[in-house]
């Protein structure tokens, strides 16, 4: 049974809560078959947003819609849509198999799937123990196995690697790209960049809800460059101005120090060695996810809200 | 294949909800415990009561004991209160509102599972009773003052009148989802707020109609009534048939569980 692929759109999505103004004319669209993640400062509005998409919260205005449809309009939203979000908590006196099982009941799922849902996340070996006792990480996984109960098209995980640790994210991570590569829709929101950066093939950024960025992740990190350090700086730049032309774009980073845009390490070293001149250091520089975003949000400017 | 989700799905998750936290437990002893308390009552005997009252032999003096019995109800309503309260304490609130998106779906189903849990207190609480009274009798060697026919229909309206009381509660609960304070209002209302009303000339007219003057008419017990119009003056005002007396009580569940769906509606989940 093919269920279809299921496309997250947000158009012109705004949330004002009390005049303060939480998102505002949010764009953007996460498609099927990738792992999207959804990048922000704290009180970015991410959380307001997939909230919103998940109909617990009303929109002030615009539309947040999965395949087209409202989450409260989902025939069985629960068998479409899998979501965890950060301030969902259990029933102290339930058992992880009680907690699944009132909601496979409650989402009409087949008594099985509690079982497969714990082979799945890892819950088996606590499945006896009442929520009260579970470790974050724990209780992470159990998150995470309610939210497939109903073997759902749409993943939407509120920062999803908060608490686990280090094998747990990294579990988490093949476990997202494993379910995206099946052509169904992953969305992830994240303050921690590192964590998306291995995840995550496309990317949703904003800040102070508004959109700042919307692409592939490759296409975030800017232009590569190449840091070269000679003694004789100034006849390197004109050997390769002469030799490339327009190609290339240098920037001066002290008295013999130069980043060069748009030629390899390679084809630098190779000209340098053609005119005899000496290098004493030539590195690739790409920047970071982190540095990009730093960048792109204004951030870096000391102005952080 | 979008086949919706059952309406007993729904009611089955949150017995299964239920079941599985302590309070079947303490729900248990407590309605134990109050059938218990009808059979401490028996054996001290109506008549050493202070003031006194007509002893067991009598039918006044059964029918204040079973009453007795009766006012035990606001103990499965202070129950009721928490199905929806811990939802919001624990933070449940979020997933079931995930899984069961329309509102008011998820507070039928909680509604019809404390409908059920309701009764079983009910029916536990009047059995432990009735056999309590049944062996305190033998035991003191007095015959009750009512057939045993009578008696078992008192206990009937007794069991039913903690199962309404339970769906009050849930209501209650649903509509001030804080636990402590939907608990308060209604032991306030009960034990104060309903005495002190029908100090307003006007207002006992309306007796029948209020919460306390249907439990009346439900369990049969018109005790309070009675003192009340004893120290008003007037006459006691005519209470309904018992099963208006119920439809009365559902109403009111019924307009609170309205509003409670009403409200929270408006209300992001946040």
């Amino acid at each position: 049974m093919n269920r279809g692929s299921w496309t997250i759109e947000v158009h012109g999505l705004t949330k004002v809560f009390d005049s303060v103004a939480a998102v505002t004319d949010l764009d953007f669209t996460v498609s099927p078959g990738t792992v999207t993640a959804f990048l922000g400062p704290n009180g970015a509005g991410k959380t307001t947003t997939m909230r919103m998409l998940l109909g617990l919260v009303t929109p002030t205005s615009g539309r947040a819609t999965i395949g087209g449809l409202r989450y409260a309009e989902l025939p069985r939203p629960a068998a479409t849509v899998g979501a965890v979000l950060d301030t969902s908590g259990f029933h102290p006196d339930h058992t992880a198999r009680d907690h699944l099982g009132v909601y496979a009941r409650l989402g009409g799922f087949a008594r099985s799937r509690v079982d497969e849902v714990m082979d799945l996340t890892g819950v088996t070996p606590f499945a006896g123990r009442t929520t009260r006792t579970l470790s974050t990480g724990m209780r992470r996984r159990l998150h995470l196995a309610t939210a497939l109960l109903g073997d759902p098209r749409v993943l939407l995980l509120d920062e999803p690697g908060n608490g686990l640790d280090p094998e747990g994210i990294a579990w988490l991570r093949g476990f997202l790209r494993r379910f995206a590569a099946e052509d169904r829709t992953v969305l992830i929101s994240s303050h921690v960049l590192s964590e998306v950066e291995q995840s995550a093939e496309r990317v949703v950024v904003i800040d102070r809800g508004r959109l700042i960025a919307a692409g592939a992740v490759a296409d975030l990190y800017g232009e590569a460059a190449v840091r070269v350090r000679s003694p004789q700086a100034g006849s390197l730049i004109a050997v390769l101005l002469t030799a490339h032309g327009g190609a290339v774009r240098v920037t001066d980073l002290g008295p013999d120090t130069v980043r060069v845009h748009g030629l390899t390490t390679a084809a630098i070293a190779a000209d340098a060695a053609a005119h005899g001149i000496p290098l004493h250091e030539i590195t690739p520089e790409r920047p970071t996810l982190e540095q990009a975003f730093l960048h792109l949000t204004g951030h870096d400017q000391g102005d952080v809200s | 294949m979008t086949v919706p989700i059952s309406p007993r799905a729904l009611v089955s998750a949150e017995l299964r909800r239920l079941a599985a936290t302590r309070l079947r437990l303490w729900g248990s002893l407590a309605a134990i415990g109050s059938g218990g308390f009808v059979g401490v009552l028996a054996l001290i005997g109506p008549e050493n009561f202070d003031p006194p009252l007509p002893g067991l032999e009598t039918a006044p003096g059964v029918r204040v004991v079973l009453g007795l019995l009766g006012l035990c109800a606001f103990v499965p309503a202070l129950l009721g209160t928490t199905a929806v309260a811990s939802e919001y304490r624990h933070r449940t609130l979020t997933t079931t509102a995930l899984f069961a998106p329309r509102r008011w779906t998820m507070l039928a189903a909680k509604l019809a599972a404390y409908a059920i849990a309701g009764l079983a207190y009910g029916l536990i609480a009047v059995t432990v009773a009735g056999a309590a009274l049944a062996g305190t009798a033998a035991v003191k060697g007095v015959a009750l003052g009512l057939p045993t026919a009578t008696v078992l229909a008192l206990l009937a309206r007794i069991a039913v009148t903690m199962a309404v009381y339970t769906l009050v509660g849930v209501a209650v609960g649903a509509l001030i989802p804080n636990q402590v304070a939907a608990a308060a209002i209604l032991g306030a209302y009960f034990y104060m707020i309903e005495t002190a009303l029908l100090l307003i000339p006007g207002v006992k007219e309306l007796y029948p109609y209020l919460p306390g003057g249907a439990t009346a008419a439900l369990t049969g017990f018109t005790y309070l009534a009675d003192a009340l119009a004893e120290q008003t003056g007037g006459g006691a005002a005519s209470l309904l048939s018992a099963p208006l007396g119920a439809t009365v009580l559902l109403g009111y569940a019924v307009v609170a569980a309205v509003i409670a769906v009403v409200v929270p509606l408006r209300r992001d989940i946040t």
